[in-house]
């Protein structure tokens, strides 16, 4: 459904120096600056995939996304999307994809987004059935009923992004490209969101990319990961085998009966948390076992977990130390 | 706030505003093109007057008054409605409220810093220009030392209109709306479009006891030298009073709405 | 073109929606706009109060001239330039990519963008300011005048939306652009005039680089009867190759910017 091969875009971006003798050198002589935003990615989406793009800021997901949708022209490499040359930007593309940003909105500010709907009925050319039953089907799974007769702007910000995305998907594109549809929702906002994505993409195969700063997101959306960090894709597979792959520690979180002193605790692994009532060990895998063992056997234990660490701190881990063994 | 407080705070304000002017000439270069009406009506009547004099003009008389029109437009200019009206829709007069100086002062210190900027641009063409019809320019200096103190009671009297009306924005959605029809009302009867003195005698004496005609006529007849000294005194006389007034209508007026403002909330 | 039509309706629509919720306003734009052809009517009633007639033209023709002016600045303001500022802000927010994104034409969609429906007004006055004009004529123009006056009208259009196509085309590289479309706006209030008015230097700017007073001059000579098919087909032939040029010029801006941009 997607094919990117070696896929490089870099673009020039003047230097300016503060001060006004800059200003006037600058008249004549502009300091240019490339910068690679996506410095040769490949990769392959199937049909009906539903992949998490993630990276720190400015690590080329957006922009990978925009030469996804035709929005900008890659500077060389090979790009496919269901078929079409993005840039190309044909009309059969066009009514083919989507393209949520959670940052910028299409609906009309000062009038209810009934009237975006009718707007882009007229422009994808829907016909009368088909808008119908899409926006029957649309209210039901978003809850939009009521909202759809009040003016954009006096909508909350969850209702708007329901909003947005049901005008996004009015034409029944086979490609959601979502670019951090959830960012700035509340926490049952966010899941309303996932979850309406993942329905959308089971009941019409519809082939899914996200980029999203919440790592639940992914975790619950994308049954497989892109990671890219400063135009470069180092991982790509399932989240487990990343979370495996990044930090092997595990951590093990103990109840006390009785405060225990930090330096027996230390001997065995590394402190995350500590008080009288409880503690959080951090263990690698391998040692696993012993440290079990000898917690077990030394220290007044009430109860004993292990777990992985939570997601954020893997990937923060991951671009700090910009790990790119085993890369795709 | 007391007087001597804002007396102090004064220079700063306007050495504040023209470093703003300064950065933003693009905007005002813009503007200083787009008030090309005078030289549209200049066109006009130049056409006119091509086959002899009307009422007294002839095209360099016509010339002669447009280019003044132009020049005390530019120098007397001011953009506070729309700030106001901008500030209030937004909310974003509150941050002025909080700052220990009347917001009035504190725009009139941004309109009137951008004033010398104005100058340096317009003056050396238009007096170029303005050499060309010297002729018909007047000669008694007394005229011309009354000039000053005109300008400065058109720019005040413009400074002061739009921002009664823009107060009024605190009161009603269509404050700009209201400083259009204004504007519309303005442009026939200061005589912007047309010299006053073309019009027909009873639109005349109704234009002249106006305040419209101090906003940019006065000055203008003061530069083409068409009264007598004492004539002319009188003129500036009434030139303040009407000055006097609008400060005293905005005064009272701010005083009100921000009661209302402060009632209601932004 | 059936799909170009239910895009222009849809948007017209959304437009009407929006002015009608603002209904106070509506009416006081629509009085104002009143307010505004009268203050145009005053300077050409005192001319016409000491003279028969100026280069050539008498009260009545000067009046047709002053209708089309009305008209097309009714046009200008209430379609063109609200959807060029419309664009602009499309640029500033980011949000041109959801244009870009459509499967219609780009130049389409924004052109139509946003609408003043009040400024129909300006077309009511402008038919008033002709039946007067043809009422002091004591004539009505037969049909093949009218429609050499349609057809330079739209000529006139197509060189109004050129412009202001260009203009936008600026916007996508810098970013202050309204304030080019204010100086336009402004500058056009040259078109009140026929272009006879004007001599040397401004006549050749007007007549033929940017082309204003005939805007309104050769869609009042030919409702008089006056306009020569060689200068009719002329001007339509240079409005033709101008509206292609800006097409281009929109077209390579456009490409520019989804190739240049981040």
């Amino acid at each position: 459904m997607i094919e990117v091969e070696r896929l490089h875009k870099s673009y020039f971006v003047h230097r300016r120096e503060p001060g006004l003798r800059a200003a006037l050198r600058s008249l004549w002589h502009r300091p240019r600056e490339e910068v690679k935003a996506v410095d040769g990615v490949s990769f392959r989406v199937g049909a009906a995939e539903r992949v998490g793009f993630l990276g720190p800021n400015g690590a080329g997901k957006t922009t990978t996304l925009k030469v996804l949708s035709g929005l900008l022209h890659p500077t060389s490499g090979h790009v496919s999307v269901a078929g079409h040359t993005p840039q190309d930007r044909s009309r059969e593309f066009l009514q083919q994809i989507t393209l949520v940003m959670g940052q910028k909105q299409q609906l009309l500010w000062d009038l209810p987004p009934s009237e975006t709907f009718l707007l882009n009925r007229a422009i994808y050319d829907i016909p009368r059935p088909q808008y119908q039953e899409t926006v029957a089907e649309l209210t039901e799974l978003l809850g939009l009923r009521g909202l759809m007769d009040k003016p954009t702007r006096q909508l909350s910000l969850g209702e708007r992004m329901k909003c947005e995305l049901a005008v996004a998907l009015l034409h029944r594109p086979r490609i959601l490209f979502l670019d951090e549809p959830t960012i700035g929702l509340d926490v049952t906002m966010q899941a309303t969101v996932r979850s309406f994505v993942r329905a959308y993409n089971e009941r019409f195969a519809a082939t899914v990319l996200l980029t999203s700063h919440y790592m639940d997101d992914v975790a619950a959306l994308c049954p497989r990961v892109l990671v890219i960090d400063r135009g470069r894709l180092i991982y790509d597979g399932s989240l487990d085998e990343l979370v495996r792959r990044v930090r092997p520690d595990k951590r093990v979180l103990l109840k006390l009966s009785r405060p225990v002193d930090a330096r027996d605790l230390q001997r065995i692994g590394v402190i995350v948390s500590h008080t009288d009532a409880q503690a959080v060990l951090q263990v690698s895998q391998s040692e696993l076992q012993s440290a079990v063992q000898r917690v077990l056997a030394q220290l007044p234990i009430v109860d004993l977990t292990v777990e992985d660490p939570p997601l954020e701190e893997v990937m923060r881990e991951l671009f700090e130390r910009g790990v790119a063994e085993g890369a795709a | 706030m007391s007087l001597r407080a804002a007396a102090r705070a004064y220079p700063a304000l306007l050495r504040a505003g023209f470093a703003s002017a300064v950065a933003y000439r693009a905007e005002f270069l813009i503007w200083m093109f787009s008030t090309n009406m005078p030289l549209i009506m200049l066109a006009l009547w130049a056409a006119v007057a091509r086959s002899g004099p009307v009422a007294g003009y002839t095209q360099l008389g016509f010339a002669a008054y447009y280019l003044c029109t132009l020049l005390v437009r530019l120098l007397t200019g001011s953009w506070v409605v729309w700030e106001m009206t901008m500030e209030i829709r937004q909310g974003t007069l509150a941050l002025r409220l909080l700052r220990p100086i009347h917001p009035l002062l504190a725009y009139s210190a941004e309109n009137l810093a951008a004033v010398p900027l104005r100058g340096v641009v317009a003056l050396p063409v238009l007096s170029v220009l303005l050499w060309a019809a010297r002729g018909q320019l007047g000669h008694d200096p007394l005229l011309w030392l009354m000039l000053w103190p005109a300008l400065f009671g058109a720019w005040l009297l413009t400074f002061l209109v739009m921002a009664l009306i823009g107060t009024l924005a605190l009161y009603v959605e269509s404050a700009a709306s209201l400083f259009e029809a204004w504007l519309g009302v303005s442009a026939v009867l200061s005589g912007y479009l047309v010299p006053l003195d073309l019009f027909p005698q009873a639109v005349q004496r109704i234009a002249l006891a106006l305040p419209f005609r101090f906003l940019l006529s006065f000055p203008v007849e003061l530069m083409l030298g068409k009264h007598s000294a004492g004539h002319a005194l009188l003129l500036l006389g009434g030139q303040w009073l009407y000055v006097a007034a609008a400060l005293v209508a905005t005064t009272l007026v701010w005083r009100a709405g921000l009661r209302r403002y402060s009632a209601y909330g932004g | 073109m059936r799909r170009v039509l239910a895009i222009v309706r849809a948007q017209l629509r959304a437009s009407v929606a929006l002015a009608l919720q603002y209904r106070l306003e509506f009416l006081v734009e629509g009085a104002l706009a009143i307010l505004w052809m009268a203050v145009t009517l005053v300077p050409v009633l005192v001319v016409f109060g000491t003279r028969g007639a100026v280069e050539g033209w008498t009260f009545p023709e000067m009046l047709l001239v002053l209708g089309w002016f009305v008209a097309l600045k009714g046009v200008l303001e209430g379609a063109v330039s609200p959807s060029l500022t419309a664009v602009i802000e499309h640029v500033r927010k980011g949000t041109l990519d959801f244009v870009l994104l459509k499967p219609a034409d780009a130049q389409l969609l924004v052109s139509v963008a946003k609408l003043e429906p009040w400024r129909v007004v300006d077309l009511a006055g402008a038919g008033l300011i002709f039946a007067y004009a043809f009422g002091k004529l004591g004539r009505t123009p037969d049909s093949g005048q009218v429609l050499a006056a349609a057809a330079m009208l739209v000529g006139a259009l197509l060189v109004l939306y050129s412009i202001a196509i260009l203009v936008v085309s600026i916007a996508f590289f810098a970013v202050r652009v309204d304030n080019l479309l204010y100086l336009f706006q402004s500058v056009f209030d040259v078109a009140r005039w026929p272009s006879t008015i004007f001599r040397g230097f401004l006549a050749v700017l007007f007549t033929y680089v940017l082309p204003l007073a005939l805007m309104t001059t050769y869609p009042a000579l030919a409702l008089l009867g006056r306009l020569r098919l060689g200068t009719a087909l002329g001007a339509l032939a240079g409005t033709v190759a101008f509206a292609a040029f800006a097409r281009t010029v929109w077209s390579l801006s456009i490409r520019k910017y989804t190739s240049a941009s981040s």
